[in-house]
């Protein structure tokens, strides 16, 4: 396997990056909207994106408020495009098989908050595996 | 028969395309860049702690030092800010001669800025062209406020010097001079078989891409992004009928045509503005207050945002600033860049999105 001969560990500069006073306000209403914990989330963050997108955070967030999933409800309470286009914090393959088995729950009988909260459970669970 | 491998290509953090320090790890089969990751923090100035708890007259300084290439916007959108949260107004013959002092920084940015592209792309004639006709920029702006980069020109209620009429005259001799000078690089940019070759059609980024990495300025503009130019909003340009550039094509090309058609449009802008230049005072005077304001200025790059909050002694409390290189640099490393068919392209797409790394690393 190739290495680099040179590597950083950037773990604490990205800590650094998520706590300065707009990206710890954006880390924490990202929290919210997932129902988890802001330290959690921060090492979701620093796992799975690099140094620029960690930069660019809050702009993606506001982008895909603005603009991600215009129209359906399921798909926006999920982060359908939120969490995989605007900040990739998951695939979207893995985001789509969630989105279908949450809608597949609810066309069953199961009720709209039950099949929500089963599938923001998956979502935290893919984020943090 | 020709193998096909995957690797990882390290480029930087000292690289001969790049102005500033920045890793950029590509991940590849062959030579078609499949993955980016974007390394920082080989600069990084602590300038926004360093800001906190001081006088407003002290971080005005402090704000231009943020990026040595615009630091005229950086000293006008935050003293723009300390006018928003003070509720102090400017002289119009004031707000007229900062669209003057700002419009010739922008013209000394984008110059660099094709210059860097120029030079990537092993153009170095049009390169060395794009650099002299620069330092006439910046020998005008040292003319109107004694000094060519930071310049400390804007204060809240005004600006620190009146132009002179014989410096007047200068300039707008020297803006003839450069616009034909401009003109004649623009069609050596647009008709050059080579340029051609390393721009037309590479490091494409989509509108809907820009949209989603909220991707600013000239960047933005050259993908087709309609209303992403502050300048649309700001008072004393709505009065000098200020219009957006577009174009449409999205890749190397498009950025670097933006630029040189933006020079064009600056030019005219700065005429504008001595034309029609208002008498009057040129400062109104004004304290500066407790307050919070988020505020933000088009720089040459794209939006430039200030939040601050301030004492009832003008001392800046908080402060977090959001530069345009942010969107940029990362919209080029996870787009532009992706899918780029040769290694030689990473460069000179990276460079094309002007990434200012200082801005990056405030």
């Amino acid at each position: 396997m190739i290495r680099y001969l040179y590597e950083k560990d950037l773990r604490l500069m990205k800590y650094t990056i998520l706590t300065s006073t707009k990206h710890d306000e954006t880390v924490r209403a990202i929290g919210r909207h997932l129902d988890m914990t802001d330290a959690k989330l921060r090492r979701a963050m620093i796992r799975r994106l690099d140094m620029s997108l960690l930069e660019n955070l809050g702009s993606r967030w506001e982008m895909g408020l603005k603009h991600a999933d215009d129209g359906d409800p399921l798909a926006e309470e999920l982060g359908r495009e939120l969490f995989t286009r605007f900040i990739p914090l998951l695939d979207t393959e893995t985001m789509q098989s969630i989105y279908n088995e949450t809608r597949s729950m609810m066309k069953e009988g199961s009720s709209t908050d039950e099949a929500l909260a089963r599938g923001k459970a998956r979502v935290r669970e893919a984020i943090l595996s | 028969m020709k193998k096909t491998v995957d690797v990882s290509i390290p480029l930087g953090p000292v690289h001969p395309c790049w102005k500033e320090p920045v890793r950029l790890k590509c991940e590849t089969a062959g030579e078609r860049v499949l993955r980016t990751e974007l390394e920082l923090g080989y600069m990084k100035k602590g300038i926004e702690r360093i800001m906190r708890g001081r006088p407003w007259q002290e971080v005005m300084f402090l704000a231009e030092r943020v990026c040595g290439i615009c630091s005229v916007v950086h000293n006008m959108v935050f003293i723009e800010t300390m006018e928003e949260i003070s509720d102090i107004a400017v002289p119009p013959r004031a707000a007229y001669l900062r669209v003057i002092a700002n419009e010739l920084d922008r013209i000394a940015s984008h110059l660099i800025a094709n210059f860097s592209y120029c030079y990537t792309i092993e153009h170095e004639t049009l390169a060395m062209y794009l650099l002299n006709t620069r330092e006439t920029l910046l020998d005008n702006l040292e003319r109107l406020t004694g000094s060519r980069i930071n310049t400390a020109y804007m204060i809240p209620g005004g600006v620190r010097f009146d132009i002179l009429p014989e410096d007047a005259a200068v300039m707008l001799a020297d803006l003839v001079k450069v616009e034909e000078e401009v003109r004649r690089h623009t069609q050596i940019f647009e008709t050059g078989p080579l340029i051609a070759l390393r721009s037309r059609g590479i490091g494409f980024m989509s509108r809907e891409e820009a949209i989603r990495s909220h991707t600013v300025g000239p960047t933005a503009r050259a993908s087709g992004v309609p209303d992403s130019d502050l300048r649309l909003r700001h008072p004393t340009y709505q009065a000098l009928g200020f219009e957006q550039i577009t174009r449409t094509e999205g890749d190397n090309f498009a950025r670097v045509m933006v630029r040189f058609q933006e020079i064009f449009q600056s030019i005219d802008l700065i005429r504008k503005c001595m034309d029609t230049l208002p008498e009057g005072p040129i400062r109104g005077g004004g304290l500066c207050k407790a307050g919070e304001a988020a505020y933000s200025g088009e720089a040459p790059r794209g939006e430039l945002t200030y939040y601050i909050k301030t004492d009832e002694y003008g001392r800046v409390v908080d402060i977090a600033i959001r530069t345009p290189s942010i969107m940029n640099i990362e919209a080029c490393a996870h787009t532009m860049i992706k899918d780029v068919t040769s290694i030689a392209d990473v460069t000179a797409t990276f460079i094309s999105s002007d990434p200012c790394v200082a801005c990056n690393e405030r």
